[in-house]
């Protein structure tokens, strides 16, 4: 019955941690957010960690399990046992304390980037298809596991160059869009700093929602940015289908 | 420094950005407190849909008398008429602001089937609804330039000589540092009381924080034991398995194999009102035809590409956590707690009773649940009573002066959490919580009796007692957790009592409240909402009528 397992838990402030190991006891099912839920509650009530749905949908509970970014309660206990297993904060992060970091970089990156343009009026005709591939972005929830493990911004000084795979997946959510009439390529050029991702494809990797960040975002995104420099029929359309959206029907607005 | 807004909205799940977005277009300097950020509120948990008749063969009095009939009549009918009328709008403004729902074979909105609906109506996005019109409108709200305080918990209203509420003290989690934010209207948007139950579908910050905030000032709460029990969660973590299962055609079995729905509800079977089909479940699982304390979700039938198409997120959570694979196999399922039809009463402009209070989500009571909600109306009264709430606080605060609030609120709310985090104690948050938890749901779950509810009531008092001896066991200031979770546990013990207190004084069964000491509806009594006021002693329950439009009460068949 009793079956336990260490884990090896990061506690600390920025310049003052360490790992500390906790032993705990083992339940069918558990998953890491449910041991690091068990020692907050029995063993160190100064734990600090963020979580909230334990379902894979809030996107709080991202962490560095083992040296790989995931969500902890995505993550079963099972696939660890007998052997230590190491939690750690996002490192791409400034770390607040124990395993919480602050990411508000990317909400500051959130503003930055052009949001979708449907000039026209709602309800739209659309198909499926069509409809599936700009959905396929929808899915994301900002957990920001690919901007940990992206090495650009991992390294010193790329969060001031790229904006990273989340919101380069956040462009492609509008560009898919089928009615969308946006034209972000200037600022995918002149901003974004796709140029500085080489493709290693790690993004896509770690997705807890299996978006192909890298094969259904940044690639045809960097295609369009090299089609723009070549293709002057291709930039006078979407130019044209933008301003045919704007001088259509007048669309509600909210409120 | 002074911190103040014409406007201040608590809450960043659906209804606080919609209410947010609102005030804003209303013309008033507008700002967002919310304890986590935006997009990981609970609104993102929603997977089945937003309801609104836009068909041309469906009608907003179709959906309103649906509604109606869903809440056991115990819904106001003029709320709910607002409800259905303002549906279709909200779904076109969503579609507009970008949210991409499914399509049908046209190219047109698709719907698909939820329970208790006479017309397939509820619209959706894959099956992660609630996370796409989270995060779209979120992008507004970031568009807007709506200054939010982010992972700041708000731990008191304040008011003014007058007793008009006049702003909110608010702690910034990450520094510690308590803010006094000044405020000509506040608009409670805080969501449900989930964690009161143990397990419960709610995730875990969904405390109810305004609803008690909101009692304590004064506010009335209503219908407080109106608790939604959804007939399919899981049994290993209490997660949700979405209504869309059944909507896609989904079978309940009990362990002879039999659709049991038949025999309470031959024509709507598995797809009658949450109520009626959670008592199903659990008399086939009380009287023995239960599978280890379950009920069995069957969809193979309808093929692994649909399953696959419709359903992948509900396959992997029974793949996840029952170790079920639903293209194989069926998963096992009992009813668990899932949302709360009563909150802070309100009128159809999300007005409280308090000069400057609104509330509006599930946090609110307009009513338009009654006794039972059908499933995907509450995302629609996020997003319609959200801009409605938001709209009136707006108007409200333009034509009411600041109020100055002596700035020593602040000074006495930060002792007040320094005292709490030092006092010493031997009781502790998790272990209070758990036992309110459980308590709440053996004994005022599904099937109630009086005796029971007063046994639960005298170990809610005792808890309440006891919490005077927690310790917090986090002395710091930095991301303090121990110090929130103390916080909730307070709120929630209140909130605990006036569930139990109305399920006391409702006798009769009507909606998911069923007395099996008063089995039947009793209109001539109980065609009343129930109001739970603050008192030092517990809640006082007084009743307040029903406002009927055009549907007079009948009996209830599926
Ligand atoms: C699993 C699940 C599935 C569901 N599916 C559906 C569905 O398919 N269709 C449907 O219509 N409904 C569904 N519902 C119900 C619906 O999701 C909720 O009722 C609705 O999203 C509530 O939204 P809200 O804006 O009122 O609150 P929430 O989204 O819960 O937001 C509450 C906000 O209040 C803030 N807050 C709380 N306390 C404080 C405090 N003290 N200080 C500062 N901020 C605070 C939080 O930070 C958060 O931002 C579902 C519910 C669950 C649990
Ligand atoms: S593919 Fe590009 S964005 Fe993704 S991790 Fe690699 S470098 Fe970063
Ligand atoms: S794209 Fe995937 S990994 Fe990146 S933030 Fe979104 S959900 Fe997380
Ligand atoms: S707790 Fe919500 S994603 Fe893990």
């Amino acid at each position: 019955m009793s079956a336990e397992m260490v884990l090896s838990v990061f506690r600390g402030e920025p310049r003052d941690g360490a790992e500390h190991e906790y032993r705990v006891p083992l339940a069918p099912g558990m998953v890491v957010l449910d041991a690091i839920r068990w020692i907050q509650a029995q063993l160190v009530p100064d734990l600090a960690v963020r979580w909230n749905c334990k379902a894979a949908r809030c996107g709080s509970c991202a962490a560095e399990i083992d040296g790989r970014p995931k969500l902890m309660c995505k993550t079963r206990l099972d696939a660890y046992r007998g052997r230590v297993l190491h939690v750690r904060p996002l490192h791409t992060f400034p770390l607040v304390r124990d395993l919480v970091t602050d990411v508000s970089w990317n909400y500051r990156v959130a503003q930055r980037i052009p949001p979708p343009a449907t000039a026209l009026p709602a309800p739209l005709n659309m198909q499926a298809r069509d409809v599936g591939r700009s959905q396929e972005f929808h899915r994301c929830i900002e957990c920001w596991l690919c901007q940990d493990v992206c090495h650009v911004l991992r390294e010193h000084g790329g969060q001031g160059q790229y904006v990273g795979p989340r919101f380069v997946a956040k462009i492609a959510e509008s560009e898919m869009h089928p009615l969308d009439v946006g034209d972000r390529i200037d600022f995918l050029v002149a901003e974004s700093g796709i140029g500085l991702c080489n493709v290693t494809r790690c993004c896509q990797e770690v997705c807890p929602e299996a978006i192909r960040i890298t094969d259904n975002a940044i690639i045809p995104l960097k295609e369009r940015v090299a089609d723009r420099d070549w293709d002057p029929v291709r930039r006078l359309t979407r130019r044209w289908r933008r301003r045919a959206g704007r001088s259509g029907p007048p669309g509600r607005t909210g409120g | 420094m002074a911190l103040s807004h014409d406007v201040l909205v608590v809450g960043a799940g659906l209804a606080g950005m919609r209410a947010a977005l609102a005030a804003q277009a209303a013309g008033a300097d507008v700002a967002i407190v919310t304890k986590v950020y935006p997009v990981r509120s609970h609104s993102n948990a929603a997977q089945g849909g937003i309801n609104a008749a836009l068909n041309p063969e469906d009608s907003w009095e179709s959906h309103a008398y649906d509604t109606v009939k869903g809440s056991d009549y115990l819904g106001d009918q003029d709320a709910i008429e607002i409800l259905a009328r303002e549906a279709p709008g909200a779904i076109v403004e969503l579609e507009r602001m970008g949210v991409v729902f499914n399509r049908d074979e046209h190219g047109r909105l698709g719907s698909r089937n939820f329970g208790g609906a006479s017309h397939a109506r509820t619209y959706f996005v894959g099956d992660f609804t609630g996370q796409a019109i989270l995060h779209v409108l979120y992008e507004q709200l970031v568009k807007s330039g709506i200054r939010t305080y982010n992972e700041h918990f708000c731990s008191q209203l304040l008011a003014d000589g007058g007793g008009a509420v006049a702003g909110v003290t608010a702690f910034d989690m990450r520094s510690g540092e308590v803010l006094q934010i000044g405020a000509r209207a506040v608009v409670l948007c805080t969501g449900g009381i989930g964690r009161v139950f143990e397990p419960s579908t709610n995730a875990l910050i969904c405390t109810g924080d305004g609803s008690a905030l909101a009692y304590r000032a004064g506010a009335p709460l209503m219908d407080m034991e109106m608790v939604q029990f959804h007939p399919t969660t899981l049994k290993s973590n209490g997660a949700l398995i979405s209504e869309s299962a059944r909507g896609e055609g989904g079978y309940l079995l009990n362990s002879e194999g039999e659709r049991f729905m038949k025999k309470t509800a031959p024509n709507a079977m598995e797809l009658a009102s949450r109520d009626v089909v959670s008592r199903a479940a659990q008399i086939e699982i009380n009287e023995g035809r239960g599978v280890d304390g379950c009920v069995l979700l069957d969809v193979r039938h309808l093929g692994a590409a649909k399953i696959m198409e419709r359903l992948p997120q509900i396959r992997e959570l029974g793949l996840e956590f029952a170790g079920a694979d639903m293209i194989t196999d069926p998963v096992p399922v009992l009813p668990g707690m899932h949302y709360q039809m009563g909150g802070i009463r309100t009128d159809v402009h999300g007005a409280t009773p308090i000069a400057g209070l609104y509330a509006a989500g599930e946090c609110a009571c307009v009513s338009v649940h009654g006794g039972n909600r059908l499933g995907a109306n509450s995302l629609l009264e996020t997003v319609v009573f959200g801009r409605r709430a938001g709209a009136a606080a707006a108007e409200f605060a333009s034509g009411r002066k600041a109020a100055s609030l002596p700035e020593s609120l602040r000074d006495d709310e930060e002792r007040r959490l320094r005292t709490l985090v030092e006092r010493p104690g031997t009781e502790r948050t998790a272990a209070l919580r758990l036992e309110m938890g459980t308590t709440m749901t053996r004994q005022v779950g599904v099937f109630r009796d009086e005796p029971t509810l007063r046994d639960a009531e005298r170990k809610l008092a005792l808890l309440r007692e006891r919490f005077a001896g927690v310790s917090i066991g986090d002395k710091g200031r930095l991301f303090n957790q121990a110090l929130v979770a103390a916080l909730e546990l307070d709120f929630m013990l209140d909130l605990a009592r006036t569930v139990v207190a109305g399920a006391i004084a409702r006798t009769e069964s009507r909606g998911a409240h069923t007395r099996v000491d008063h089995p039947r509806r009793n209109d001539a009594e109980w065609l009343r909402h129930t109001l739970c006021h603050h008192t030092p002693d517990g809640p006082v329950v007084s009743t307040a009528p029903v406002t009927i439009t055009q549907w007079e009460p009948t009996e209830r068949k599926y």
